[in-house]
């Protein structure tokens, strides 16, 4: 009785149309961005680990509803006794792709709880191998330079790429593939409960860095960006810590991965380029400030808003111009990195200093203390006061 | 009758193997044209890679759009001028040299200014990076647009002049890599510009102290950088398709080249980019043929798996190797490695 009245008090709600439909995809980027941009704030701002492997980490996600919730799902059906094509081959796991989801999408309809369960099991199953991703990414450069991370990244994350195009049993080449719908139960506008759910994880996944942030841990973070010497002097293992936080971030970040798939109920590599998961969360992230949240949510809304109005007014730009939007949006990319680095070096929101509870830090530092731990270590120097200065004439 | 159809025989397989061998031997001779041809784009690739990381101490992303650059230069003035596509390797290299220089006033040397540490520099350079990219599809569209003519993938394989039966690009490369490693060597050895170049990476507040000006030195080593990566970029349509993006999709190689050969020497660079140019070819060519027809797909996964050997084995590279052989002989207790446990 009551979950017909539910159902019926669901089903009952308006579709989404106009501006409510713009409020909710810009809601539905600003979460899979907002958790990637944490994540990348942890690292980078926090801990100061370069990680230019964002793109990987969210395919991971994005692979792992794919090649293994997808295959988890069809089992389900054999089990149950549900008709459903094979899938052995890679004839079939390619071309009869589309009628077994719909079959699953079929059982998802009647049963909530098994759309729920596999989300939950992708996401799992997905924070593990990110995990994972994370511990063989540091393995070759963690304990090097902070540039010959970067290069590592970057090029695994090109490798992904070609494994992903070329090895179909992992999302179906070149093509893509539809991947079951946990949210096919709900009646009205699905992309509302993605939404919902993608805003609730990127809010615990706020707490979560929140808290950690402001442990002794955190501290920890802070206080290996500043100076690594000084930390591995008091005997902190530096090297184990930090690819500690690459392996945590990672696995955050294969969340937004899962989700974004889940939102287009689909899979294709060409979704994941490099510059769309890696440099636009670089973007937010610096935009804002880093090495703080606030920043952070400052600079995911600001970017999210303006590329989504430069995709929804497209038709209004593209008479003025003789390339496509994608062209266009690269390059306002590459010009807003420089002009933030170069105009607003600290972001719209600096830096803090972290919350220790019993420490009162205007008390324990009379003068200000102006962190500015982009400059190298000769800049940084004090420069000799005016009073000085007198006292030396 | 039995002779007459013995000499048909040898006639009819002598034809065969003629027919059938040149034919080999002409894919075979294709192939290890092409690993030299690019072994060698690579080695000036990796030169200016090297002389980048050793002034600004940054690796710099930008440096395989360049030869992107390079690419637009040679296409323009191929297909637009319609002249011989060599006549664009001089506008190339000065071209290069230009906006190089033009990167290095505007971005990296007022980030630098600021006191910037070199991780916002690296990522300033990836920003570059997709710039440049964004500015050479928009080209490659505004030929489109004005000149009806799909500038987005290319080859001008069908320009180039041919000599005693060579393709003249594959003489043109290996003389100009050949060339520039013995200038560059020269000047970095025998000249006052050249000591004051490794003087200013070594110690820039000695050097100035020695009356060297660095700007203007720091100004000369970018153009060069920039040059040279532009030149190689300029023969890299005489041989390979090319397309906007193609410049940037090198960057991996070039940063394999300059990490085999230890990121700070200038002639490590020389050798490890000539080997990591001549295996992304041949490796994938024998893979082919041994393994499967699916390797050569993963063309790519080449410098990358150098890189990583590199890192786990040695970080410093063949530099590396070097200072533990001299080492060994003089029997003095090997320097602490900077290269590692060192984060800026």
């Amino acid at each position: 009785m009551i979950d017909q009245v539910a159902l019926g008090i669901i089903s009952s709600l308006p579709t989404v149309e106009g501006l409510p439909r713009l409020i909710t995809d810009v809601a539905l980027s600003f979460g899979f961005f907002v958790i990637v941009a944490m994540a990348l704030n942890f690292q980078y701002g926090n801990a100061g680990i370069p990680n230019m492997g964002c793109a990987v980490q969210v395919i991971v996600g994005a692979f792992t509803l794919s090649a293994i919730t997808s295959r988890l799902s069809y089992q389900i059906m054999v089990w149950i006794n549900v008709p459903i094509g094979p899938w052995d081959t890679n004839y079939d796991w390619i071309y009869g792709n589309v009628a077994r989801v719909g079959v699953v999408n079929e059982v998802i309809k009647n049963n909530p709880f098994l759309g729920i369960g596999l989300l939950l099991f992708s996401l799992a199953v997905a924070m593990v191998l990110g995990a994972i991703l994370g511990y063989l990414m540091s393995l070759p450069a963690i304990r090097l330079r902070a540039t010959y991370l970067m290069i590592v990244l970057i090029t695994v994350a090109d490798a992904s790429q070609r494994f992903g195009f070329n090895i179909p049993a992992i999302c179906g080449g070149t093509l893509g593939m539809a991947i079951p719908n946990p949210f096919e139960w709900y009646p009205g506008d699905q992309s509302l409960v993605v939404g919902v759910v993608t805003l609730f994880i990127g809010l615990v996944s706020f707490f979560v860095f929140r808290t950690m942030l402001n442990s002794p841990y955190g501290r920890l973070m802070r206080s290996i960006r500043e100076n690594e010497v000084t930390v591995s002097s008091v005997g902190k293992n530096v090297v184990s810590i930090r690819r500690n936080i690459l392996m945590f971030a990672s696995a955050i970040t294969a969340i937004a991965g899962v989700l974004y798939a889940t939102w287009i109920n689909f899979v294709s590599v060409s979704f994941y380029y490099r510059n769309y998961w890696t440099y636009w969360p670089w973007l937010m992230l610096i935009l804002g400030g880093p090495g703080n949240n606030a920043g952070t949510f400052l600079g995911c809304v600001l970017i999210v808003i303006f590329r989504k109005l430069i995709q929804m007014y497209k038709w209004v730009i593209d008479p003025y111009i003789f390339f496509t939007a994608q062209i266009l949006e690269d390059l306002i990319l590459g010009f807003l990195l420089l002009a933030v680095m170069l105009f607003r070096p600290n972001g719209l929101i600096p830096e803090k200093l972290l919350y220790i509870p019993g420490v009162n830090y205007t008390q324990l530092v009379k003068e200000q203390v102006k962190v500015d731990w982009r400059s190298t270590p000769k800049a940084r120097k004090t420069k000799p006061s005016s009073e000085a200065k007198e006292a030396d004439k | 009758m039995f002779i007459q159809f013995i000499v048909s025989f040898y006639e009819k397989l002598f034809i065969k193997m003629l027919s059938a061998l040149p034919e080999n031997v002409m894919v075979e001779l294709a192939f290890i044209q092409g690993a030299l041809i690019f072994a060698s784009e690579l080695i000036l690739l990796s030169i200016g890679f090297t002389l980048t990381y050793v002034t600004a101490k940054i690796p710099n992303f930008a440096h395989g759009t360049y030869a992107g650059i390079g690419i637009y230069v040679v296409y323009t003035f191929a297909s637009l001028f319609h002249v011989n596509p060599y006549w664009g390797f001089p506008v190339a290299f000065l071209f290069g040299g230009l906006v190089s220089v033009i990167v290095y006033l505007l971005v990296i040397g007022t980030l630098t200014k600021m006191g910037s540490g070199s991780i916002v520099l690296t990522i300033s350079t990836l920003a570059i990076q997709i710039f440049l990219t964004a500015l050479l599809s928009i080209y490659a569209y505004w030929v489109l647009v004005t000149y009806h003519q799909y500038a987005q993938a290319f080859l001008l394989k069908d320009l180039d002049f041919e000599f005693a039966g060579w393709p003249g690009i594959f003489i043109v490369a290996m003389g100009t890599s050949i060339v520039t490693v013995i200038i560059l060597h020269f000047t970095l050895t025998r000249t006052k510009l050249g000591i004051a170049m490794r003087a200013t990476a070594e110690d820039p507040e000695l050097a100035s102290v020695l009356g060297i000006n660095i700007n203007q030195i720091q100004l000369f080593s970018w153009f060069i950088t920039g040059a040279l990566a532009c030149l190689a970029g300029a023969m890299y349509p005489l041989w390979f398709q090319s397309s906007p993006g193609s410049g940037s999709a090198i960057i991996t190689s070039i940063m394999a080249g300059s990490l085999l050969g230890g990121f700070e020497n200038v002639y490590g660079a020389i050798i490890g980019g000539f080997i990591v140019g001549l295996s992304e070819i041949v490796l994938t060519y024998l893979g082919q043929i041994y393994i499967g027809v699916w390797v050569g797909e993963y063309r790519s996964l080449v410098p990358m798996l150098f890189l990583i050997i590199v890192l786990l084995i040695e970080p410093r590279g063949l530099q590396g190797f070097y200072d533990r052989f001299v080492a060994s002989r003089v029997k003095v207790k090997p320097a602490l490695e900077e290269g590692e446990k060192k984060n800026d």
